[in-house]
């Protein structure tokens, strides 16, 4: 006879006497139910978590940027302060020169707040003297058909020229009004516009991290992040600071595999050039994204703890209500035998029992794991607006699913051998 | 001709603590094909034990048994679960149907342990021999739901829905009042017109008396066999 032959009676006779003992068997599910139901939404929330901090990385610039800071002198060299002179744009044709793992290089220079006017609109934004290798560094774009960048040119003439994130040209000037080749005021002297930065969309992780928030704090990072407007960074320098030294530098590594080569070059490039005098600080994303990661494994250890110990638990429960079950239909295998049931049969059938079992509750706890997906993507919703909602992915739901019918099978394998050797004469004169 | 079932020096000893109780001390008999026989016996007379080696559900600890010529003393259990499945009917004094399943399928029930089971053929067959035992009305019902004798009849029918050439009843009417006493023996004694060999295991002499033989056992052995 065919193992599909087999099946078949054997799993209606498991929704059978799952429909006969419906408290029952309901309670011996709810093991499997919370356990299914805890590992679906675990996953669920934890992919989601990891898709919104790929996003929340990639603003950051991604793995593969590394950015020099300004730094006070080490304590050992504090007494050389006077020799200290700071990044400058020394340090940019260095690095390009001898660093070749850079791929690009973005000095900058942080101007502060500044009023910016076009005639009786005024907007308050952040001013960055930028050059042209801020976008690939910052991975933003200039909005297709509004503008340019700064470029190369600007930054050797130091011209007048700025380009506006979107939000401050919502600010500045009335809708559908195109402001590209517009002049606005800044500190009194007159910039021309010549590009839009790209709207970035209300998407990623508020994670909070000092290095992920922006000035203003509270506010969510993307909106921020549509303001700012950025002139040729010589032009800051002279114009607005009187000095040479930049705030920072922005670096993109060509191969993010050789980041840290990367780092230790760029190290003893600016070493170098520096005259031996620690001034500078280099960091990466990658710290951050070590702390993610860890965080991520902790809660998939924690939660999938909970799910194993539930899927566990769950398991025994079905084995408890398959033995109670068996003790008390001895006589029905009995009966079975006497008719000519193997004891394979049998084992078949119980195995089968506990295996419909435990799908039922594998599905009543998918059900149960939408409700908490559902839920907390609400209460998340509502403390975190712009994180994006976790979604139920039909792989997880079917592993929940895989791994709820495993359990029931390995829960059932001692009961159902129970009953596959019963003696069948004993069996039949059990009362 | 060769009988059907023919035992030759059968014994079954159990250990019990220390000693062996010997349930059977050497029994030898013949069944012919379409034999009424009844075996008769106060408890512990071995007419049970007899009874489970004849029907496969149990082994002799030695003596021969021809079954349709061929030797089963020493069968190992899926041999004889086929046996039982296949050639061998059992009617119980408590009935024995399952009460969650319907009265059609309680007695499709030894089919679905066949190796060429097909559902459809199965209920064919099941029906079949609910008509012959006058249940056919009864298909869908509960066997919680008929009575005493009626669920015996339908407990004939599982017996018989195999088409087994030997149908042991183990105190069929035990459980019954007197008007269905005689039914069921009825029934049971016209399935000898259709080949079946039927065997009656009873401690009751008027139940003993409606068959064709009785074999009186005693300690395990064969005291009388007589034929009417």
């Amino acid at each position: 006879m065919r193992i599909v032959d087999r099946l078949r009676p054997a799993v209606i006779n498991g929704l059978r006497e799952l429909r006969a003992n419906k408290v029952r068997s309901l309670l011996s599910m709810s093991g499997i139910i919370l356990g299914v139901a805890s590992l679906v939404a675990m996953v669920t929330v934890v992919q989601g978590m990891v898709g919104n901090f790929r996003q929340f990385v990639d603003a950051m610039g991604g793995i593969e940027k590394i950015t020099v800071t300004r730094e006070p002198l080490p304590r050992e060299q504090e007494h050389l302060a006077e020799l200290s002179e700071g990044l400058t744009m020394r340090d940019v044709a260095r690095i390009r020169t001898t660093v070749p793992l850079i791929a690009n290089i973005s000095p900058e220079v942080r101007v502060g707040f500044e009023k910016l006017a076009n005639d009786d609109r005024e907007t308050l934004t952040y001013v960055t003297g930028v050059a042209a290798d801020y976008l690939p560094v910052a991975k933003r774009w200039v909005d297709p058909g509004h503008g340019r960048f700064i470029s190369d040119l600007d930054v050797h003439n130091m011209t007048d020229v700025v380009v506006l994130g979107a939000a401050v040209v919502a600010d500045l000037f009335p809708p559908n009004e195109d402001p590209v080749g517009r002049v606005i005021k800044l500190r009194g002297r007159a910039y021309t516009v010549v590009g839009v930065l790209n709207n970035i969309e209300g998407s990623g992780f508020q994670i909070s991290s000092a290095r992920g928030r922006g000035p203003g704090g509270s506010g969510s990072s993307w909106r921020y992040r549509n303001y700012g407007a950025y002139i040729p960074v010589t032009t800051a320098l002279t114009k607005f600071l009187g000095s040479d030294r930049l705030s920072g530098l922005g670096l993109r590594v060509g191969n993010p595999q050789q980041l840290q080569d990367a780092v230790d070059q760029t190290e003893r490039a600016l070493l170098q050039s520096h005259k031996g005098l620690r001034d500078f600080g280099i960091t990466t994303n990658e710290q951050t994204l070590e702390d993610f990661r860890r965080t991520e494994s902790a809660f998939k250890l924690s939660l999938g703890g909970v799910a194993g110990i539930s899927l566990f638990v769950g398991g025994i429960g079905i084995m408890n209500v398959m033995l109670a079950s068996i003790n008390e239909r001895i006589r029905e295998i009995g009966v079975r035998k006497a008719v000519g049931a193997r004891g394979s049969d049998l084992f078949l059938q119980f195995l089968a029992e506990a295996a419909v079992v435990s799908f039922v509750g594998g599905v009543l706890g998918l059900v149960v794991s939408l409700g908490i997906v559902t839920l907390m993507n609400l209460v998340l919703a509502a403390a975190v607006p712009t994180s994006a909602a976790s979604m139920l992915d039909p792989q997880i739901m079917a592993m929940g699913l895989g791994f709820s019918v495993v359990i029931g099978l390995v829960a059932g394998v001692y009961p159902a051998m129970r009953a596959a050797r019963l003696d069948p004469i004993e069996a039949l004169r059990h009362e | 001709m060769a009988s059907l079932i023919s035992i030759r020096g059968l014994r079954k000893t159990y250990r019990m603590g220390d000693e062996d109780v010997h349930a059977l001390d050497g029994v030898d008999l013949d069944f012919e094909k379409g034999e009424f026989v009844a075996i008769l016996g106060p408890s512990g007379s071995g007419k049970s034990t007899l009874m489970h080696i004849l029907g496969f559900m149990d082994r002799p600890s030695a003596g021969s048994i021809l079954f349709e010529g061929h030797e089963v003393a020493a069968l190992d259990p899926d041999r004889r679960a086929w046996y039982r499945s296949n050639r061998v009917g059992f009617v119980f004094q408590a009935f024995n149907l399952l009460p969650r399943l319907t009265v059609l399928e309680n007695v499709a029930l030894p089919l679905i342990y066949r190796e060429d089971s097909d559902p459809a053929r199965n209920a064919e067959a099941a029906r079949a021999a609910l008509e012959r035992v006058g249940m056919g009305h009864r298909l869908d019902h509960r066997p919680g739901q008929l009575s005493g004798g009626e669920r015996q009849r339908v407990a004939v029918a599982r017996a018989i829905v195999g088409r087994p050439a030997i149908i042991f009843a183990d105190e069929p009417t035990g459980n019954l009042d007197v008007r269905n006493v005689d039914r069921v023996l009825d029934l049971l004694g016209s399935l000898i017109s259709e080949g079946i060999t039927v065997v009656l295991v009873t401690h009751d002499l008027s139940v003993a008396e409606r068959a064709h033989r009785v074999i009186a056992m005693r300690a395990g052995r064969v005291q009388e066999d007589r034929r009417r």
